[in-house]
Formats: C-alpha cells, sequence, structure tokens
C-alpha cells in the first residue's frame, strides 16, 4: 500500500514524477458522503457544513485547510459524532470501515472513539482535567479499550510519554496538567490519542496553541507516530505553510464545502481556485523576505443565515468578482489538470488558473 | 501552607474575639434590667442594689467585659438565673442534641440537592431542570418555622406518619446509655436496635425542615458548577477517549463540580445554625437552638452570650477547616508548577 505521493515533503522535486495512483485498490477507511451539518441560532437555521463527500484511505495524510469558521472542526466532529448543541448532523452517512457510524448508540460510539479514531485538540490545557494527574487520565484512556490492569496499563502509559519526549516519564506520570509545559500538554494528548492504535487520527488545529518552534516539533512527533503505527491521519489547519511537509493530500474548505482538492504537490504547484491561491499568498516563507505587508484575502465569508447564490466566493475573488457567471451559477468540483493529481476544483475559471501556472 | 495556616488562625481568633465583644455590648445596652429579672417584680430597691453589685453590674462597662473575658478562658460561660445552672453546664449537656440534628440535616441536604442536581443536569431534559429549579425556590422561600407546622400537621397530627414535637424519643422510651451522646449511636452501640429506629425516626422531621434552606442553596450552587463543567473542553475530549456521557459524567464533570462546594461550607454551617434555633423549638427539640429561643424569651443574657459564642467558635472553626480542606484538595493550589 504505497502513499499516493512519494515525496510530499519537497514539494518542488515531487509532483508529477511519480508513479501514479491507483485509487481502487487503496481500502476506503472513512468515507463521508453528503454530510450536512447545521447550527440552530437566534436568526434561524445555518448550515455550517453543506453536503460535504469526503474518502480517506489507510495510511494516509489528508490535510483539511480553511480559514476559521469555514466549518471545517463542525465536519470534524460531526464525524465522530461529537457535535455540541446548537450544531446538529441533519443528512449524510459517516462509513468507518463501510459501517455507518450516525446513529450509533454511546455504547457503540464508545467502541469507536479513542480506539478506532481518536482526535487530537488544540488547546491541551483546557483539553485535560485539570484534577486528574496525567497518569490517572492516560490509563483511564488504555483502560477504556483494553481490558488490562492498572498496572499493565500504567506501564504502557510509561511507554507512550517516554515515546512523546517527555523525559523522566514515570515520575511525571503523578504530574497534573498544570505542572506540563504546554507543548508537553499536546504531547500528553497525542500519546493519548495514540494509546489504542486508532486506524484514523484527526487532529484538529493541534498546534496553534504552541510557539513556532513547539509546533514543528509537535507535528514531527505527530506525523512520525501517525506513519509508525500505519494509521491514517486528518490534519486540520488554518495554515497551508504546515501542509506541505506533512500531508499527501490537501482539502480546501470554504463556506462548508470543499472548493479544491488534490495531492499537496500539484495544489502547490498549480492551485486551481482562486481562494487556495490566495491561501498559499498568506502563508509567510522563510525563504523569502516579506514585502510590505503581509497577504491577507480582504472580506470574510458570506452571512450564513442568506442565501447564496452562484460561487460563495465570488464577493472576495479576484478573479470573478463581479462576473455576472459567478453570481448566478454555483460551481461544481471538476478534474484538473494530469489525472494521476487526482485535482479537482470548484471554479469557473480553473482551466485558465491552471494554465497560467503551467505557461 | 504553615503561613496560610497561620494567618487563617489570626483572622479565626480575631472573629471570636469580635463576636464576643459585640454579643457582650449589644445585650448589655439592650433596654431591660438583668438585676430586675433575676430578683423579680417584687423585690424591693435595696435587693435590687445588692443584687447590682453581686453580679457586677455596677461597674464601668470596659471592666465588666474584662470580668468576662477572664470568666471565659477559664471556661466559665456565666449563670443562668432563669435555670439555675451555669451556663457552661446548660451547653453541654444541649450540645449532642443540636450535634445529632445538625449531621441529620446535613447529610439530608447535601445527598438530597447533590443527586438531585446531578440528575437534572446528566439528563438535559427541561421538565427535570425546571422541576430542580422550581423546588429549590420554594425551599428558599419557605420559612423553617413555618414549614416545621404544615410538616407536623400533615405529616404526624393528620398522617400519623412522624411522630409530633415531642423531642428526640418517644416518651415511653428511655434515652440510651451515652457514650457520645447521639442518641442513634449510643443506641447501635448498646444493641438497642428499638431505641435506634425510633430515635432515626424522631430525627427525620425536623432534619428535613433544617435541610430545606441548604438544600436550595447547595442544589443552585451545584447546579450552575455541573453546567459550567459539562461544557468544559475536557469533557468533551474525554468523551473523544471513548469514554461514555456516563462515565465522563461521573468521573470528571462531578469532581470538578464539588470542588467549589468546600469553599461554601462556613456559608452551610451559618444557614444550619440559624435554621435549627427555631426548627428545634418548635420540635421541642433539647438542643441549644431551643435553649437560645428560652434564654432569650426570659432576657437570660449570659446564655445568648454564651451561645453566641459557641456559634462564632462554630462558624470560624468550620470556615477555617473548609480553606485547608480546598487546598488540601485542589491540586491547582497544593502542587505548583514544575
Amino acid at each position: 500500500m504505497n502513499a499516493p505521493v512519494s515525496a510530499p515533503s519537497d514539494p518542488a522535486v515531487s509532483g508529477l514524477a511519480v508513479d501514479p495512483p491507483v485509487p481502487d485498490e487503496r481500502e476506503k477507511l472513512l468515507e463521508v458522503r453528503g454530510l450536512r451539518t447545521e447550527f440552530a441560532t437566534s436568526r434561524g437555521t445555518v448550515a455550517a457544513v453543506r453536503d460535504v463527500d469526503l474518502v480517506v484511505h489507510r495510511r494516509e495524510r489528508m490535510a483539511i485547510v480553511g480559514e476559521s469558521g469555514s466549518g471545517k472542526s463542525a465536519m470534524a466532529m460531526s464525524i465522530v459524532g461529537l457535535l455540541q448543541p446548537p450544531g446538529r448532523v441533519v443528512g449524510g452517512q459517516v462509513l468507518l470501515g463501510g459501517k455507518d457510524l450516525r446513529g450509533l448508540s454511546d455504547r457503540e460510539w464508545s467502541k469507536v472513539r479513542g480506539r478506532r479514531i481518536s482526535l487530537v485538540f488544540q488547546d491541551a490545557m483546557s483539553a485535560l482535567d485539570p484534577i486528574r494527574t496525567i497518569g490517572s487520565q492516560m490509563t483511564e484512556s488504555i483502560r477504556t479499550h483494553q481490558a488490562i490492569s492498572k498496572r499493565v496499563a500504567r506501564s504502557q502509559a510509561v511507554d507512550l510519554l517516554g515515546e512523546v519526549g517527555v523525559s523522566n516519564a514515570r515520575q511525571r506520570l503523578s504530574d497534573y496538567p498544570h505542572q506540563y509545559s504546554g507543548g508537553m500538554r499536546q504531547r500528553v494528548l497525542i500519546a493519548m490519542a495514540l494509546a489504542n492504535s486508532p486506524e484514523l487520527v484527526i487532529a484538529d488545529e493541534p498546534t496553534t496553541a504552541l510557539d513556532v518552534t513547539t509546533q514543528a516539533q509537535v507535528l514531527e512527533l505527530l506525523d512520525r507516530l501517525v506513519t509508525d503505527r500505519g494509521a491514517a491521519l486528518m490534519l486540520i489547519t488554518h495554515n497551508l505553510g504546515i501542509v506541505a511537509g506533512y500531508c499527501d493530500i490537501v482539502k480546501v474548505m470554504y463556506f462548508g464545502k470543499f472548493v479544491e482538492e488534490s495531492t499537496s504537490a500539484e495544489l502547490f504547484r498549480a492551485p486551481a481556485h482562486p481562494y487556495s491561491r490566495e491561501l498559499s499568498k498568506c502563508v509567510l516563507r522563510t525563504d523569502q523576505e516579506v514585502q510590505g505587508r503581509l497577504a491577507t484575502i480582504p472580506g470574510s465569508l458570506p452571512d450564513p443565515t442568506e442565501p447564496v447564490t452562484g460561487c460563495s466566493f465570488e464577493p472576495r475573488c479576484p478573479v470573478g468578482h463581479g462576473n455576472p457567471l459567478c453570481r448566478g451559477t454555483e460551481p461544481v468540483m471538476l478534474p484538473f489538470g494530469p489525472p494521476q493529481a487526482d485535482h479537482r476544483s470548484s471554479c469557473h475559471f480553473s482551466g485558465k488558473l491552471t494554465a497560467d501556472a503551467d505557461s | 501552607m504553615t503561613t496560610l495556616i497561620l494567618r487563617r488562625l489570626g483572622v479565626a481568633l480575631a472573629t471570636v474575639f469580635g463576636a464576643s465583644m459585640f454579643s457582650f455590648l449589644v445585650l448589655r445596652k439592650l433596654p431591660g434590667d438583668p438585676a430586675r429579672l433575676v430578683g423579680g417584680e417584687l423585690a424591693d430597691e435595696t435587693t435590687i442594689a445588692n443584687l447590682r453589685a453581686a453580679m457586677g453590674l455596677n461597674k464601668p462597662l470596659p471592666a465588666q467585659y474584662w470580668d468576662y473575658l477572664t470568666h471565659l478562658v477559664r471556661g466559665d460561660l456565666g449563670f443562668s438565673y432563669s435555670m439555675g445552672q451555669p451556663v457552661a453546664t446548660l451547653v453541654r449537656t444541649r450540645l449532642p442534641a443540636s450535634i445529632e440534628l445538625g449531621i441529620t440535616a446535613v447529610l439530608i441536604a447535601v445527598i438530597w440537592a447533590t443527586s438531585y442536581a446531578a440528575f437534572a443536569v446528566y439528563r438535559r431534559r427541561r421538565g427535570v431542570d425546571t422541576s430542580l429549579r422550581v423546588t429549590s425556590s420554594i425551599a428558599m422561600g419557605s420559612p423553617s418555622f413555618w414549614l416545621a407546622l404544615v410538616l407536623i400537621l400533615v405529616l404526624s397530627v393528620k398522617l400519623g406518619i412522624f411522630p409530633g414535637p415531642e423531642g428526640r424519643l418517644s416518651p415511653s422510651l428511655s434515652p440510651p446509655p451515652t457514650r457520645t451522646g447521639l442518641y442513634t449511636l449510643d443506641a447501635l452501640l448498646a444493641g438497642q436496635f428499638s431505641t435506634f429506629f425510633n430515635a432515626l425516626w424522631h430525627l427525620i422531621l425536623p432534619g428535613f425542615t433544617i435541610a430545606v434552606g441548604p438544600f436550595a442553596f447547595i442544589s443552585r450552587l451545584f447546579r450552575s458548577q455541573l453546567r459550567n463543567s459539562v461544557r468544559e473542553p475536557f469533557a468533551l475530549v474525554a468523551r473523544s477517549r471513548g469514554l461514555t456521557r456516563r462515565k465522563v459524567f461521573l468521573r470528571h464533570v462531578v469532581p470538578n463540580s464539588l470542588l467549589p462546594l468546600v469553599a461554601v461550607t462556613s456559608m452551610l454551617v451559618a444557614e444550619l445554625m440559624t435554621g435549627s434555633v427555631l426548627v428545634e423549638k418548635v420540635f421541642a427539640w433539647p438542643g441549644v437552638g431551643s435553649l437560645t429561643v428560652d434564654a432569650i424569651l426570659q432576657k437570660d443574657f449570659s446564655v445568648v452570650q454564651g451561645v453566641i459564642l459557641l456559634s462564632a467558635v462554630l462558624y470560624v472553626t468550620a470556615s477555617f477547616l473548609a480553606d485547608i480542606a480546598y487546598v488540601v484538595i485542589d491540586p491547582r493550589v497544593r502542587v505548583g508548577a514544575h
């Protein structure tokens, strides 16, 4: 089972010169079909996730990219059935290994969460129970899914903590969350997520609360552990910059829908959607000096209580703003570029944009 | 930790001292002549003057207070003229009855309030939650002496389920041999099970009546704590680790919500003490509360003073212990960051 792109960490070299992936031979792990999530607000019902389709294959590393409010987290929480009220999943299927997870009982879910699908959250301080030791929370996670003694679970916890780089792990098991630094807490969360060797790890902005140097270490660690255990990774982020090194597939989300998806190499080489192109301009690069102000995408997401006609990105789009076609007709996902890149985009001008990039 | 204890101890002593001074001054400044009360309506002026001299009422106030304090440190709370006994003896003999009733009330209030609030928050049903809020509003608004009368009228006079206002035991029974002073415990220790059940049965109505106020207070506080804790990210994360909603609730939400309750123990004790005074009287409970009512009606200052001091000591001790307990229990306070 090969990863679809062999050298994703180096987009300049990889790209088209790789073996074409054979999608049918890869085993589907998670399949989301037509997922729709709504939030009841004082101004009416608002859709956060709009009929999203998604397939994660085994061992695949996928990034979901989009700005705050684009529906990434709502989608993740819907997948694991933990969307909190007033949010509600109103339609679609979430298939794990072919079995629909929607409608599982609390008890059935508890065999999936933490065991087959694990989550890593962003704010590690509030993600841990402040009055229980790290050790008790880790052994609790382990013993929820494995019928082993406290002592065995504890030694597993020590191994895990050591693996994520917590020094003096045996002693630090008796410490409370507030005695750990931010980076170490995040490592603990990762260790807990991987404790039961899940098939899929969903990491929702796992590094936003950390400083830049720690971010890189934590991502490195997450990537290594996920790969070592043969798990698939769904990395949710608003930072396109960290995607290239750690993910094979990128999906760009805007206003509750995917607007572009591709291998990360292809997406960086030739973004086919104006939103992705603008997003990638916002990434700070160490190899280029910042000239003038940092790039931003002017405007904000549309008002979700208003009905959208045409393309939801049109009001902010540097390509199609004011264009009657964009205003009147909602674009659909269509394939572009080389077939092995599995590149799809929903923009009326994708062809032109990729052609520009190729020339 | 040591400095904290010392500081809290200083505050506690100052509070007790203040309470002693306050009760002394207020009671001395109230209208009415204690000597006249002791001597009676018919006593002549010379008798009264002699009594005043004997009781030290001729001395200036600071000197009287000094007398009071010097007796106090020797354990002498003064003499009750209306009951013909030293105040310390009166309080000591009546304290066990009040303690037994107080413990019963605390148990009823805490168990009732926490389980009701936990159930209401866990079930997430609007009806259950509303019923809790209505119950606690009614509980908060019901004066305990009124509630005591209603309960006696309905449950003992009309329905005959509970004993009427006859004190700690049915008149036909004699108290168990004294070891702790708590009838239920003493009866158990002596193996007198019928006495135990009788004593327990007598505890329930007054205990419940006193518990109503604290119930209202604890259930509201615990409900809001629980509602905050279930929304905490760690509760969601615990579910993402595979714990069922029930396990997350019991293992993480409830413990985190109980912690703040420790901090309000002193308020609970205050509620209990104020609640028990009239309720004891209504139920003819031979405790400190009914002693207080009798003493006030008799203008027996030394008893009232003694009871006020006792309440101050109890309150201060409870809040002191609560503060220490909070520090010991909460790891965020107990162990600093590395």
